[in-house]
């Protein structure tokens, strides 16, 4: 009698499986909390909205290292009929080279969100035409971040900051450009501020023969790292300001909010923006070309991607830049809730120092140059 | 009486240096060991530490709320952890008894070449070998599944494998079998009954290398075992990297359950004969 | 076995060998079939240019750029090496000629925990621990033995052939003490008896019996060393650093699998170069065994 009670179950379980069994992969570059985000709020969100549907999410390390790790494991199926990321969350550089190479679809105008994406950076990443290949999940940007009880006055632009670097040596720590996109970013900076040529770094064309011209920024750059400290990665360099051993460094605003709020950084802390100013960049929600679960896919971007949950997931819990129209997003909080977002970085200085990345072959050429000049 | 009193007076001393001394070093021992380990046991507990504080100002239970939460998978993945070692132990030694009989006791050309060939695996950066086992698998159907996983981890432990299964076989008393043959007894069932059983603890302490090498490897994992197969590894790769050091301590705490529990079980089969021979 | 004077004929001579080259077909034909292949196929991209031409340039611009980076590999693994041997032998030594049996017993327990640490865990505790305000400073401080002015990093050269070290050390020493353990005690016993003291014994008598499990346990360790990546990646900022960090770096930031693999085959270099000297070592060491 139990038995067969048992195997009723066993059996009805069986056959009501086809229904359960859709599984939603979504992996995501970035740090831990990138995959909390899908695990805590996303994924639960969807799946209460879509029954019978799983959301597995899966990280795949943190930096440009992620996005080019989930590249591999796209490329590495090519010759498959499915493949087995559904959702992916990667930085900039990637996208632009996932499109051109085939590996993503053309999604954005099949879900209902898509005139609330008013970014530049959703058109075009680093040089590459991306137009309905992706969304922004959120925006980022690099910004300096200062301990005030050991810098007084901060400096305000990357020539003040050369001069402060010098009074105070070793107190500026940064981390190179093989540690992370935030010392990377802070080179582009550098470039930015001294190569005389910001606008053709960021929108081409390219033009080999530029590097040649780089040499006195680069010569600066290496005189200006004779007085820094350059320290282990992004998260390093958080560390480094954590434990007292660096007064400023160059970090991301978003992992720097995500440390504050885990009380994992010192609150005290505080960001600002130089002159002439620092790059940033968007995560992109992609669907891969051959998506097992394509459909779901884009339902589960669209509800990424409106205002509701860019409010509630990506500024209330995360204090991030949203990653579509800001307005639509604005409207869903509380003026003090946004103002949160700005609390050391205002918005006018955000909009006038808030930078793109150079176009992708300069990116590669800035970095190698830095390779053969500075660190060498 | 003087000369007796400095006699024990000396003699005492050198009894103190006695023991003094060995208590001298096994405290610096005992720091150099768990100073690293009380970092990190530090780190799973704090929930606030910064500078200026030297220790953490504040103790809680928070990231374990957090790591354990079911969504997170901790436990899914620590099983996963330990079936996949278990099976690369099992797939490793499949490979690994035969090799090394063959290498302790058979005539094979360029005995040492293949040796040799055995350590390679292991001198080689391993990102680029992934990537392209991940090409050949997913042509194959192999990748997000268990034994595609257990492959690629039986890999580089086979090194530790097969030396010290041949290391184990090369120190198996030869009269014995020679007289279970005299016996009567078959190549095979000399085999059962003899050079196993003897060769049975060196046999085990390969299997804790290949073990332990399966338990912390995160990069074949990745590009073969993912989204389908998730390990702690995986989970603990990502916060390690990111610098999120109380979840990355708690996952490396969880990861030294198996590891320590497999170890202690395991301990009574090391023996020193085997050791000794190892890679000879 | 067979007369050594007679040469068996070819067939024969295979025909002795078909048993074990039939044991060990498996293993050989795992690791082909998992490494070999797949490294052929990520190597042959180190010398092929965009038009599929053979080139040297990919190693050329390894060298030009990274050839800091190799030699401070080399130097970080021939120090990690040197210090892996003197502790192990110590520790070893200990362990079999102590005088006083708690200490031994406490130590037999002690110096294995670090064999369980999962190198990425051993990488980021020492990225804390060895900070300029980390534990270590922290504790020496507090314990009065250090000046906070003096207080440093030894997040650099240091810091991995201490890491390496402590990963590493007891894996060698749990070889070495049981190979110790297995030489005949009576020539120690002889000598001590002659009046050598304990340290003449270990490095007269003992260590000429079990170099050779000596440098077995330094060449994985070394194999080990120059294989991972997370330790480098967590300790070391900037250049120079360790090749795998800046072979990653290398796949990670331009997607150039030819330089990486370039530099790759320099960590290959350093393997097979040790491998020579271990050779060289166990041939002149073992021709009694005729192998």
């Amino acid at each position: 009698m139990k038995r067969t009670i048992v195997l009723g179950a066993a059996l009805s379980a069986v056959f009501s499986l086809p229904l359960a069994a859709q599984t939603l992969n979504v992996v995501t570059a970035g740090d831990t909390n990138m995959v909390d985000y899908i695990n805590d709020y996303l994924g639960p969100l969807f799946e209460e909205q879509n029954p019978g549907v799983t959301v597995r999410a899966l990280g795949t390390g943190p930096g440009d290292g992620g996005s080019q790790a989930m590249y591999e494991k796209l490329t590495a199926q090519k010759d498959n009929d499915v493949w087995d990321v559904d959702v992916g969350v990667v930085h900039q550089r990637m996208a632009g080279q996932m499109v051109s190479e085939g590996l993503l679809q053309s999604y954005r105008d099949r879900t209902a969100t898509d005139e609330l994406v008013n970014a530049a950076n959703a058109e075009n990443a680093l040089g590459v035409d991306v137009s309905g290949y992706v969304m922004p999940m959120f925006q980022s940007q690099i910004a300096i971040a200062y301990n005030p009880a050991l810098v007084d006055n901060p400096p305000q632009s990357y020539s003040d900051l050369v001069e402060w670097a010098e009074a105070n040596p070793g107190q500026f720590g940064y981390n190179g450009i093989t540690g992370g996109m935030a010392g990377v970013g802070f080179v582009f900076g550098w470039m930015y501020a001294f190569s005389d040529m910001a606008e053709t770094l960021i929108n081409g064309p390219f033009d080999e023969a530029t590097p040649a011209s780089w040499s006195p920024a680069l010569e600066g750059l290496k005189a200006f790292n004779q007085s820094a400290t350059i320290t282990p990665g992004n998260a390093g360099t958080l560390d480094a300001l954590n434990r007292g051993e660096i007064a400023m460094g160059p970090v991301w605003m978003d992992m720097f909010y995500t440390w504050v709020a885990d009380g994992r950084l010192n609150p005290e802390l505080q960001l600002l923006i130089p002159t002439p100013g620092m790059p940033g960049q968007p995560m992109y929600y992609v669907v891969p070309d051959k998506a097992a679960q394509a459909e779901l896919a884009v339902k589960f971007i669209e509800l990424a991607t409106s205002p509701e949950v860019q409010a509630e997931g990506i500024v209330r819990r995360f204090n991030w830049l949203p990653g579509i129209d800001a307005n639509a997003v604005k409207e869903q909080l509380t003026a003090d809730e946004w103002a949160v977002l700005f609390t050391d970085v205002t918005p006018e200085v955000l909009a006038e120092r808030g930078m793109s990345m150079p176009q992708a072959e300069y990116f590669s050429a800035i970095l190698e140059a830095y390779e053969r000049q500075v660190s060498n | 009486m003087k000369t007796t009193f400095v006699e024990t007076a000396m003699s005492g001393a050198r009894h103190l240096a006695a023991q003094v001394l060995p208590a001298i070093m096994i405290g610096l021992c005992a720091f150099v060991v768990f100073g690293p380990l009380v970092n990190l046991f530090m780190w799973a507990f704090a929930e606030t530490w910064f500078f200026p504080a030297r220790y953490p100002t504040e103790y809680g239970f928070d990231f374990w709320k957090r790591v354990f939460r079911p969504r997170a998978g901790a436990w899914t993945s620590l099983f996963a952890s330990v079936w996949i070692a278990l099976a690369t132990v099992g797939l490793s030694m499949a490979l690994a008894v035969p090799a090394g009989y063959a290498l302790a006791r058979l005539t094979l050309p360029a005995r040492t070449l293949i040796m040799l060939i055995f350590l390679l695996p292991q001198a080689f950066p391993s990102l680029p070998i992934f990537v392209n086992i991940a090409r050949m698998f997913y042509g194959l159907g192999l990748n997000g599944t268990y034994i595609g996983v257990v492959l690629v981890h039986s890999l580089p432990g086979l090194v530790y494998a097969v030396w010290i299964a041949t290391a184990a076989f090369a120190a198996v008393d030869r009269t014995m079998e020679e007289a279970a043959r005299n016996l009567g007894a078959g190549p095979m069932r000399t085999f059962q009954d003899i050079t196993l059983p003897q060769a049975f603890p060196g046999l085990i302490a390969a299997s804790i290398f290949v073990f332990l090498d399966s338990i912390d490897e995160f990069t074949g994992t990745f590009f073969v075992g993912t989204p389908d197969i998730s390990t702690l590894p995986i989970l603990m790769f990502n916060a390690s990297m990111g610098g999120n050091y109380q979840i990355a301590a708690i996952t490396a705490l969880i990861l030294l359950v198996p590891s320590i529990g497999f170890m202690l079980v395991i301990e009574r089969f090391l023996k020193a004969d085997v050791l000794s021979r190892i890679g000879r | 076995m067979s007369d050594p004077l007679a040469m068996p004929k070819p067939s024969a001579q295979l025909r002795a060998m078909l048993p074990g080259l039939l044991l060990i077909a498996p293993a050989i034909l795992a690791i082909a079939l998992l490494y070999v292949v797949p490294l052929v196929r990520s190597v042959v991209f180190a010398f092929v240019d965009a038009d599929g031409g053979f080139t040297t340039a990919h190693l050329a611009t390894a060298l030009e750029l990274y050839r800091r980076d190799v030699i401070f590999t080399v130097l970080v693994a021939l120090a990690s090496l040197c210090l892996i041997a003197v502790i192990s032998i110590a520790i070893a030594g200990y362990l079999t000629l102590g005088a006083t049996p708690w200490a031994v017993t406490v130590l037999r327990w002690l110096y294995r925990w670090p064999l369980f640490i999962p190198f990425i865990v051993a990488g980021q505790t020492a990225r804390s621990f060895l900070a300029r305000n980390g534990l270590l400073n922290s504790l020496l401080i507090d314990s009065g033995l250090m000046d906070p002015a003096t207080a440093q990093s030894l997040l650099d050269w240091r810091g991995l052939v201490l890491t390496f070290a402590w990963k590493q050390v007891p894996f060698v020493t749990l070889l070495l003490a049981g190979a110790m353990a297995s030489v005949d005690r009576s020539t120690v016993e002889a000598a001590r008896n002659m009046g050598a003291g304990k340290l003449r014994c270990l490095i007269e008598i003992l260590l000429p019996q079990v170099r050779g499990t000596l440098s077995v346990g330094l060449i994985l360790s070394l194999v080990t060393i120059m294989s991972v990546l997370s330790v480098p990646m967590m300790l070391i900022a900037g250049n120079p650093t360790m090749m795998t960090s800046m072979m990653a770096h290398r796949v990670t930031y331009y997607g150039d699998y030819a330089v990486a693999n370039a530099l790759g085959l320099f960590s290959y270099l350093i393997t097979v170069v040790a491998a020579f000297v271990y050779l060289r070592m166990t041939l002149a060491q073992q021709p009694e065994n005729g192998r």
